[in-house]
């Protein structure tokens, strides 16, 4: 599975691993009794699920009868649907949304609590919203962005603006998903980011003090720069996460008004268990993986030549 | 955000920022609770003001199943069967039981992959990370067909399964922290004469709590709110888990609405554990999530 | 794959030690005790249906009905996730919209010979509901219940209007006394109403209808009954035709007078619709009116924030026109007891149910007889729901929904199409003939 908003980042290769050469005998017995376990999992409900994957992706399978051999016309078919090169689409808009708020927000948040305060009670209820389950953060908002009823909307009337359609309006669906997302998400990426602040050390800020910096100059100049490595991480766990949105699109506009929040998870999932074409979410599946692996090596080279800047 | 660039108005500007930025993370939990409390009947007509009109606990009641279907349509809920508890113990024991079996295995095959020599180590350790490209939904679908063949829809073998064993990333994560510890320790051992499985067992595994405590705080929080996987394979009453059981609330027939007031004092309920964990956890929590930030 | 199972079968016996049970096994001797599912999803009738499973109990001490509800929302995912680990429940609920795939996958138990050797009665149901059960020669489900389409109303709201909405007309060109009624009902925020002059469409307080519009491919709610009286028609044949018309003009004029009501301010703009549900917004008051089914019957005049009434549709060009739909209940081909749940189906499809279901009211049973009870019962409660009678015994006063292939697929096309139409994002000529175009080559493409 891959790396999703909540799983804690991984330490990168580090520096002393290789040094196995010494203590130069064989482990198999041992090794293979660690690793039973994992690899009986990854070969049932990995590799195992894959392959299928792929020979349902040829299929025409509905789930309820046989699977019939079509070879590439589920591929075929793909190309010429617009509803999939839509969700594309739609699942790029939200990705940019969705990084662009975290991120910024996230920043914004990390650098409040690193210049104001150490307080463990505060950054523990930032981190509240990414506790709650998203289906429950979908329905809450929902409630909350409702047209007619929902609190959002008393405060703008209570200002004196117009009422709005978060999740009905085309414009403003996705933008509110991503908001909704971002909800749970930025106090999660704050958090991560300001343990990357407190890496910076401390006197890095007393000589840019001591130049007379502002705290925005010393923000930009100094602080951001040193944090390239864990800010291209964030970027990397976001990202992919970000093309996996399904709860909160599931829970609150189902893909609409007029496929505008018809993320390719979701489209996936509705031709899968709505319309029951295995295959062809199959098909859909596998070429998400394609998009996917492209990105992340993409974002692996990004990560690694950042990383190699400030080592 | 921090727009002031002059330290003496700066400071009450970027501190209210924050404040204001701890309302927003909070005031939606508000709310829910808000709507919990609001009487079903009265909620189209009283949802503006920051404290309902009349309070009542009643929805949390038939959220618990103490009142009868009647008494639960009267005030304007889900007249659906609930088994709140039994829906709580579900969670507890999916979590529980993939946090627990799923970071102690992977611990296992990361410290074999990080430590032990063995043929084919990188190649097969080159397949893990490869999985850890494949979104979720590629294997979802299979593995849903596989739960079935194996004719475990509706069990918790059947719930657990795909992620009891392993995770990819598990395994990943650990390898990458066993590779960083320093040998020192693991070497005297060896010394001493013990087996590199007994170390495992007496000096890594005590030494590594911080990153398994990570892992394992991650994981918990993970499952717990998983939502597709269990509704897939588990919606049946003897194993249905608590994110999936709030779909009760949804619209029961056509053109009806959600029981918006019920919902409410659900996810009220289904949150409580996660809460408890911060209050318990909280350092430890924050130092998790910090910890993998640091590590970036 | 042999070494996965062994490898599964070890996972099993490591997991079953926590709690797991693995599947109940089967043992299908008929003979023993039977216990049937049976699946239903309006928990409003669960209550009815209880008494209907006890009372079938007693008569027949060896069956037990354990009724399996779940929400609409999750109903037919659940059933089918069901129908493919082959545990469904012995007894299903079933809708047209869905059947058909249903039918087409073989799930479904050919009903036709038990009926006939049990000599089932097909006459005593309300004309047309017992053939939409009915394709290539083989009978699916007994009918269970029947529905109309009626205007649904606030009282106060209406009667401070000055209104009676009892014989309202309608056109697609000027909208007649329904429009009309619209407008007057339509109040901003400064009290002015719709039809007077200085009317605000931007701050309106209270809207003349709240209109369900995102209603699949049928429109039952709406857009479909105002259509149909206007001479649209939805399929070649029904049930089981090959060709929709959703290009015709009819349609097309009825779904831009829905959008110009938009417009002028009578219904909320689509964007910025209530998620909630029409009931919860004709229940907050801001709301005059409504397009809803007998099923909601209970759920409006049980409400306590607000006072509803139930009015008939408006009269349209070709005269007033109700969708008319009904449930059945169907076996499930892959039942351990097939004679059992006959048994359960043929109760459920008798007097003996139907009246059950008819004192509690909170549907119109498919039996004549059982119908004129049910009306009866309401009338006990005081509660009129002539509106959705008359127009069932009307003559010439229903069309039954269409049931075709493909259902699930033309119901996000067409209602996406409608969906654009609504936002103004295509009129509705362009968007309906398109659509048309997608859904009749479901039809040709083989399948």
């Amino acid at each position: 599975m891959l790396l999703r908003q909540g799983e804690p980042a991984a330490p990168p290769v580090a520096g002393p691993a290789h040094r196995l050469k010494a203590g130069a005998r064989g482990d198999g017995r041992l090794a293979a009794a660690f690793l039973a376990p994992a690899l009986i999992g990854f070969g049932l409900f990995y590799l195992y699920p894959a392959l299928r994957g792929a020979w349902y992706s040829m299929t025409d399978w509905n789930l309820l009868s046989r699977p019939r051999f079509v070879g590439l016309d589920n591929y075929a078919r793909l190309l010429h649907d617009p509803l999939f090169w839509n969700s594309l689409k739609v699942t790029a808009g939200y990705v940019v949304l969705n990084l662009g708020i975290q991120l910024v927000a996230g920043l914004g948040l990390a650098a409040l609590l690193h210049r104001l305060t150490r307080s463990l009670v505060l950054r523990s209820l930032l981190v509240v919203p990414w506790l709650v389950p998203n289906v429950t953060t979908g329905l809450l908002w929902m409630w909350l962005l409702d047209a007619d009823l929902g609190f959002v909307n008393h405060l703008l009337t209570g200002a004196g603006l117009p009422a709005q359609g978060f999740l009905t309006s085309p414009d403003l669906a996705l933008p509110s998903v991503a908001v909704i997302t971002s909800w749970s998400g930025t106090g999660y990426t704050a958090l991560l980011l300001y343990a990357g602040m407190l890496l910076v050390p401390r006197h890095v800020y007393e000589a840019a003090a001591l130049d007379g910096s502002g705290e925005i100059r010393t923000f930009f100049r100094v602080t951001l720069p040193l944090m390239r490595p864990i800010l291209a991480f964030v970027l990397v766990v976001s990202l992919i996460d970000s093309f996996q949105l399904f709860d909160a699109v599931a829970v609150t506009t189902k893909g609409g008004p007029v496929n505008a929040t018809r993320v390719i998870y979701h489209y996936i999932y509705e031709q899968a268990f709505t319309h029951f074409k295995m295959g062809y979410a199959s098909a859909l599946a596998l070429s998400l993986v394609l998009v996917l692996g492209v990105l992340t090596f993409v974002q692996m080279r990004l990560l690694r030549a950042s990383a190699s800047d400030l080592a | 955000m921090n727009r002031p660039s002059r330290i003496r108005i700066g400071r009450p500007l970027a501190w209210a920022c924050l404040i204001l930025a701890v309302v927003i993370s909070l005031f939606p939990l508000y709310w829910m609770l808000r709507t919990a409390i609001t009487p079903g009947r009265e909620l189209a007509g009283d949802n503006a003001g920051l404290l309902p009109r009349h309070p009542t606990l009643l929805n949390f009641e038939r959220v618990l199943g103490l009142t009868t279907r009647e008494e639960a349509r009267a005030a304007g809920g889900s007249g659906a069967d609930l088994d709140f508890f039994r829906y709580l113990g579900n969670s507890i024991l999916y979590t529980g039981l993939v946090t627990a079996v799923q970071t102690l295995l992977c611990a296992m095959a990361g410290y074999a992959f990080a430590r032990l020599r063995f043929p084919g180590r990188d190649l097969l350790f080159g397949m893990f990370v490869a999985a850890l490209m494949v979104p979720p939904i590629f294997t979802l679908l299979p593995n849903f067909v596989l739960v079935k063949e194996l004719g475990w829809l509706d069990t918790v073998p059947g719930l657990v399964a795909p992620s009891l064993l392993m995770t990819p990333f598990a395994v990943f994560f650990l390898r990458q922290f066993f590779l960083g510890v320093p040998r020192d320790v693991e070497q005297a051992a060896l010394i001493d004469g013990a087996g590199k499985g007994l170390i495992f067992w007496r000096v890594v595994l005590p030494m590594s709590r911080g990153p398994l405590l990570t892992l394992a705080l991650t994981t918990a929080v993970w499952t717990w709110n998983d939502y597709l996987w269990p509704l897939l394979v588990a919606p049946g009453e003897e194993t249905r888990v608590l994110t999936a059981a709030l779909g009760i609330f949804l619209k029961q027939s056509p053109n009806t609405a959600p029981d918006w007031t019920g919902l409410m004092a659900g996810s009220v309920l289904s949150i409580i554990p996660v809460l408890l964990l911060v209050v318990f956890f909280g350092r430890r929590l924050v130092d998790s999530i910090q910890f993998s930030g640091m590590k970036g | 794959m042999n070494k996965a199972h062994l490898a599964a079968g070890a996972l099993l016996l490591l997991t079953a030690a926590c709690g797991g049970s693995g599947g109940p096994g089967g043992s299908g001797a008929d003979d023993g005790p039977v216990t049937l599912t049976y699946a239903l999803w309006d928990d409003a009738q669960q209550g009815a249906y209880q008494q209907c499973a006890d009372a079938f109990h007693k008569a027949n001490p060896g069956i037990t009905i354990t009724i399996n509800q779940a929400a609409w929302d999750q109903y037919w995912q659940n059933l089918t996730t069901q129908m493919v680990s082959g545990k469904a429940p012995d007894v299903i609920t079933m809708q047209t919209t869905y059947y058909p795939q249903f039918v087409k996958n073989g799930q479904l138990l050919d009903l036709g010979p038990m009926a006939e050797a049990d000599k089932v009665d097909f006459g005593q149901y309300r004309p047309g509901l017992a053939d939409l059960w009915v394709k290539d020669g083989k009978r699916y489900g007994l009918p269970k219940d029947w529905d109309t389409i009626a205007i649904v109303y606030n009282t106060a709201l209406v009667k401070k209007a000055g209104l009676d909405l009892g014989d309202l007309t309608w056109n697609p060109a000027d909208g007649g006394t329904f429009e009309k009624a619209l407008a007057r009902l339509t109040v901003d925020t400064s009290g002015r109403r719709g039809d007077e002059p200085g009317f605000d469409k931007s701050k309106v307080a209270v809207y003349g209808i709240v209109a369900e519009l995102n209603d699949g491919s049928q429109g039952q709610n709406g857009w479909g009954d105002l259509a149909v009286s206007n001479g649209f028609r939805y399929i070649d044949k029904n049930p089981f035709g090959t060709r929709y018309f959703y290009d015709d003009p009819k349609l097309a004029e009825t779904a831009a007078w829905f959008r110009r009501l938009m417009d002028k301010g009578y219904a909320a703009p689509y964007d910025k619709k209530s998620s909630l549900g029409p009931d919860v917004v004709l229940g907050s008051g801001k709301g005059a009116l409504g397009i809803t089914g007998s099923w909601m019957i209970k759920t409006y005049l049980d409400s306590t924030e607000q006072k509803f009434a139930f009015a008939p549709l408006p009269t349209g060009p070709q005269g007033r026109k109700s969708a008319y739909n009904g449930l059945a209940d169907t076996v499930y081909a892959g039942t351990e007891h097939p004679e059992a749940a006959w048994k359960w189906v043929k109760f459920l499809g008798s007097t003996a149910c139907q009246d059950i279901v008819a004192d509690s009211a909170v549907a119109f049973p498919a039996i004549t007889s059982s119908t004129e009870r049910a009306v009866k019962a309401h009338k006990a409660a005081h509660r009129d729901v002539s509106a959705f009678t008359s127009q069932a015994d009307a003559p010439g006063g229903t069309f039954l929904l269409p049931v075709s292939d493909h259902g699930d697929e033309i119901d996000q096309i067409v209602g996406t199409a409608m969906e654009e139409v609504w936002l103004g994002q295509k009129d509705a000529r362009t968007a309906l003939t398109a659509a048309n175009q997608r859904v009749n080559a479901l039809f040709t493409a083989g399948g």
